[in-house]
């Protein structure tokens, strides 16, 4: 019965609104026929637009999820820990620890081997801290599992995290050198494994398995710290970093000396997908820039629609057809292009996501099954077609509006000549810009599409141009900005020997400058989580001056300067007296200065060393040093690891470091670069055709009179391009000024999740200029390509009449 | 000995036509003369626009010459014969074809600045063309839209012969015009002519077709007489009768 009233209920409505529903499709399809190139040309952005918006959700939804994924796959912690000591009273003491904790589910605790490492990745090299297990125990684990991803038959060697098996790095059988703090190994790769929170560069330590003979090989041998490596998962995941501060607290009570070293969910989860992070960021405007144009050039074309048919549409009017069904028609043939393109969009998003895929891997070290999502797709394609469909609504209203009989009767007048905005007989312009300028005047809808979209693609252009000229060209101001301070070499002392060390680097002739700047010293904010320290006794001779972007470095004992993210989260200001605590005790401290380290993701701070030492104490010292140019980093190492023996705990070469993990970041940056500046391009060419499409069509007369009258082709074509100049030229100059206003804090926003709140790079304003004339140089030659339709109107067809 | 201004040799013109090849013109020679008046004349179909546009080089004959002087402007390029047509002729249409989106004074400027760089001289000599068809100072600032019919095509003649062509071609200009206003452009034309302005009219209407000093009569595409008239004097009884004589013996 209630399926019989639905059916007499549809069948009714049909009988009421079908009708209209096939009008208004036939009336759409004939506009669709009619107007191919246009048709193709709205597909094209929309389906750029698609294609930008799948991928900014599959990035920023689904791809994120992957790691959720792998860590609950792999039952990995929350909080993760590897402390220094394997005493079984301290072993007790942490399980004990665990096992009160009511937030604790569950946990497992493995002996392990702590030390920092370096090996070459890309073209240059890791170094980190490192967690070394014995291969069969760490796939025994419980909870913090570890899988095997690839292996080979070698019974003796060392398993590294996936992430060193993608791209061109390592190959399983390959032989890699690690430097254990200068005591350089080889081991054969006998596979790759997978591990949510210590399987990358970017978790704050990496875990490397070797197999049972080499792991009693190294233990015996090495001089690293012999360790317990500890996974935690609690019961609110979002809880690990107010976890992860109070168990280093209560180890710190007890075992003030142990070294603990850890990292929480939310850290991995931000820290693992930089990439994806700023990936995401940059589809997510492009979708929005791309959609925007699209929206503002289909208006502009409903506008012309609507000019150049006034009486096609009065007849339909006065036959009956209401206004409703007009706009209706023009809502389907539009919304419908974009529907059809948006999933033609959403396919070939996949067809790009492989590629994107492989760099997020080169990454992230997690692999990601590519796979269709219905959810996504639906989102996309319902989005951008309502978009759409709206932005027709709004334009087409005037339909409403048609009186029949006036329009029939050519009586709307679609355009106001009343005003002669350039009198010929007056201007000192050449003729034929004078009549380009004309047009223009005239043309203000158009005019708006062109500066929409010029503003937006000055934007895009600053935006790659700054990319270039800060990671491309050189990767050491977006060095500066992630890791703040940085040197050529950086060595890593034992304290004892700290003034002999500190002595003999002053007086190498090949040494330009030393300092002492120890990073990664952990404190506690008391009532907050634990801060990375930084530590130096002279800031004043630091390389990079922006590391503090609002107040100071901190000059007096009691002084401090703090992240600005932290410092934001906390609501710290300047100013403020906070009280840090580490293994000698805790102290106030006085806010002087917002520091940007992202080091640890926003979780750092600041001491002068006579301040750090109030509570606590250094037992290695990491001084950082500008060589001269000609010297050999490497080589200079060597050699100062060979004078001072066992007491240089470790040796950086920043150029190698910057090469090894900043090239991930740099082929990155490159690709989206490259694409963003080659889809600004087509969106050019493709503006254009719309509009010179649009303008043509309603200057066909105009134009077959001028060349009747004596105009040549070439002139009218340069008459079009040249109409188009003073929109393109104007708000590419305001475009790309204010672009410089603003491309900073945009890079901001992508580069939040990193801790970073204020970001300053260098603006390329030559470059940009450059660009800027190139953009606008562009867009003449399109708009002279496109014009080339000019060709086709014959003043002949237009005289008709009598043969 | 009259100065040939335009020539045409075997001139034809054919249109495709849903596959089938429509001839238009017919193998024309025709010699055009300086300081004529010529009007030709013929039923609907006869081909008398085409001849028009193709002696104007506003199209391209099929086959055959065309020669302005010593120059062949049916080998010229499409930018050729636009510059061709800017530097020697002038066009009045039937249907006007001002260009509605620039004022009447604009109308005229954008013709001659084509040919003149001497902006003041160009505006002095517009200015004495509106005097000589009657458009005020008030009318050269208004637009199209807001003139009426034979305020329009008098703008049309002044856009026409601002460029001071060797020869003015002239299609139905009184065609959309009421019969008052057709006959001030027909006086207009008639003086120009008496100055020594060659024109070619293409017409349908007797009464037009009277100014001319030459008649001919096109049928299916090929010239079926040449009359001449001598000079029009107004009330020349003698002379309408040899026309409407003429025009009886092409079958008018």
């Amino acid at each position: 019965m209630e399926m019989r009233n639905v059916i007499k209920g549809w069948r009714h409505f049909w009988k009421k609104w079908g009708g209209s529903v096939k009008k208004s499709i036939l009336f759409a399809r004939s506009n669709i026929r009619r107007s191919r190139g246009q048709t193709a040309a709205v597909a094209v952005l929309t389906m750029i637009a698609a294609v930008m918006m799948n991928l900014w959700l599959m990035l920023s939804i689904d791809y994120k999820q992957n790691f959720e994924l792998c860590h609950d796959r792999l039952n990995d912690g929350h909080v993760n820990l590897i402390a220094g000591c394997e005493e079984a009273d301290f072993c007790n003491y942490l399980e004990e620890i665990l096992r009160e904790d009511p937030e604790v589910m569950e946990y497992c605790i493995t002996n392990a081997i702590f030390t920092g490492g370096v090996f070459p990745y890309g073209t240059g090299e890791v170094s980190q801290n490192m967690v070394i297990l014995e291969k069969e125990t760490a796939l025994s684990r419980k909870t913090g599992k570890f899988e095997i991803m690839e292996e080979s038959g070698e019974k003796s060697g060392i398993y590294l995290p996936m992430l060193y098996g993608t791209g061109d790095n390592y190959s399983v059988g390959d032989t890699i050198e690690i430097a254990f703090n200068n005591e350089k190994i080889q081991f054969t790769i006998c596979g790759f494994f997978n591990s949510a929170m210590t399987g990358s560069h970017n978790c704050g330590m990496l875990s490397l398995l070797l197999t049972e003979d080499k792991y009693r090989e190294f233990a015996e041998k090495s001089s690293a710290a012999k360790a317990v490596y500890t996974s935690v998962r609690i019961k609110d995941q979002d809880c690990g970093e107010r976890f992860d501060a109070s168990l280093k607290n209560a180890i710190s009570k007890k075992y003030p000396n142990v070294p603990v070293l850890s990292n929480y969910y939310e850290m991995i989860t931000t820290s693992r997908y930089i990439s994806q992070l700023i990936c995401a960021g940059i589809m997510s405007a492009m979708a929005f820039f791309v959609l925007m144009i699209g929206v503002v050039v289909i208006s502009s074309n409903v506008a012309n629609y609507i000019q150049e048919n006034m009486q096609n549409l009065g007849v339909l009017k006065a036959i009956g057809y209401t206004g409703g069904q007009l706009v209706f028609s023009l809502m389907i043939q539009f919304s419908g292009i974009s529907a059809v393109a948006a999933a033609a969009g959403v396919g070939l998003s996949y067809y790009f996501f492989f590629p994107v895929n492989r760099m997020m891997i080169a990454q992230t070290g997690i692999p990601y099954q590519v796979k269709f999502l219905p959810q996504l797709f639906a989102v996309t394609v319902l989005c951008i077609s309502g978009i759409v469909a709206a932005a027709v609504y709004l334009s087409a209203a005037k339909i409403r509006r048609i009186e029949p009989i006036t329009a029939i009767r050519g009586g709307i007048a679609t355009h106001d000549f009343k005003k002669d905005p350039l009198p010929l007989s007056k201007t000192s312009l050449p003729l034929n810009l004078a009549l380009a300028m004309k047009t223009t005047f005239l043309g203000m809808k158009r005019n708006a599409a062109v500066c929409v979209t010029m503003l937006v693609l000055s934007l895009v252009l600053v935006f790659s141009t700054l990319m270039f000229e800060n990671a491309i060209i050189s990767i050491q101001p977006f060095v500066d900005l992630i890791s703040g301070e940085s040197a050529d070499s950086a060595i890593n002392v034992d304290a004892g020997i700290e003034d002999e060390f500190f002595a003999a680097m002053s007086g190498d002739s090949r040494v330009e400058k030393v300092y002492l700047f120890h990073k990664g010293a952990e404190v506690l904010h008391v009532g907050g989580v634990s801060l990375f320290a930084a530590v130096s006794d002279s800031y004043s001779r630091m390389n990079n001056p922006d590391l503090v972007i609002s107040g100071r470095l901190p000059k007096y004992s009691n002084e401090m300067v703090i992240a600005a993210k932290y410092a934001k989260e906390n609501e710290l200001k300047i100013g403020d007296e906070i009280v840090i605590k580490a293994e000698n005790g805790e102290q106030a401290f006085l806010i002087v200065g917002y520091c940007q380290i992202s080091d640890y993701l926003g979780k750092d701070c600041m001491f002068t060393r006579e301040g750090y030492e109030r509570i606590g104490s250094l037992q290695n010292v990491t001084y950082y040093l500008n060589l001269e140019a000609d010297v050999d980093i490497d080589e200079f190492n060597a050699q100062v690891t060979e004078r001072f023996g066992g007491d240089v705990y470790s040796t950086f070469n920043f150029m190698s470091l910057m090469e090894g993990t900043g090239s991930v970041y740099v082929t990155l940056i490159t690709v989206l670069v490259t694409a963003i500046v080659f889809l600004s391009l087509i969106i050019i060419v493709l503006c254009m055709y719309l509009l010179i499409r649009m303008l043509l069509n309603s200057k066909k007369r105009e134009y077959g009179i001028l060349k009747a009258l004596g105009f040549t082709t070439r002139q009218l074509v340069m008459q079009t391009a040249l109409s188009f100049m003073p929109s393109v030229i104007l708000s590419t100059a305001v475009g790309i000024f204010l672009s410089t206003l603003i491309v900073n804090p945009l890079v901001t926003l992508f580069l939040s999740g990193l801790g970073i709140v204020k970001c300053s790079f260098s603006i390329p304003t030559d470059l940009n200029l450059a660009a800027g004339a190139g953009l606008v140089l562009f867009a003449f030659g399109a708009a002279c390509m496109m014009s080339l339709r000019v060709k086709k109107i014959v003043p002949r067809e237009l005289l008709g009449g009598d043969v | 000995m009259e100065e040939i201004l335009l020539k045409t040799e075997s001139l034809s013109k054919s249109f495709s036509n849903g596959g089938d090849l429509q001839h238009v013109l017919k193998n024309i020679d025709l010699e055009l003369y300086k300081g004529d008046f010529t009007v030709i004349m013929g039923a609907s179909g006869a081909g008398k626009s085409t001849l028009l546009y193709a002696l104007s080089g506003m199209d391209t004959p099929s086959l055959g010459r065309i020669t302005f002087g010593d120059r062949v402007i049916s080998e010229l390029s499409t930018d050729g014969l636009a510059v061709f047509r800017r530097e020697h002729c002038g066009f009045v249409f039937q249907q006007i074809y001002l260009i509605e989106s620039m004022s009447v004074m604009d109308n005229v400027m954008a013709a001659g600045l084509l040919v003149s760089k001497d902006k003041r001289a160009l505006v002095e000599k517009a200015e004495e063309l509106f005097r000589a068809v009657d458009i005020s100072q008030e009318i050269q600032r208004k637009f199209p839209a807001q003139l009426s019919g034979g305020e329009a095509q008098r703008v049309g003649m002044v856009r026409a012969l601002i460029n001071s062509p060797e020869i003015l071609f002239a299609d139905e200009p009184t065609g959309a015009l009421n019969s008052k206003t057709g006959l001030d452009v027909l006086n207009t034309l008639t003086k120009f002519n008496e100055e020594g302005q060659s024109i070619v009219m293409v017409t349908h209407d007797v009464r037009s077709a009277r100014r001319g000093n030459r008649i001919l009569y096109l049928k299916d595409g090929v010239i079926l007489g040449d009359c001449r008239l001598g000079r029009y004097v107004h009330g020349d009884e003698k002379r309408h009768k040899r026309l409407a004589a003429f025009l009886e013996e092409m079958g008018w």
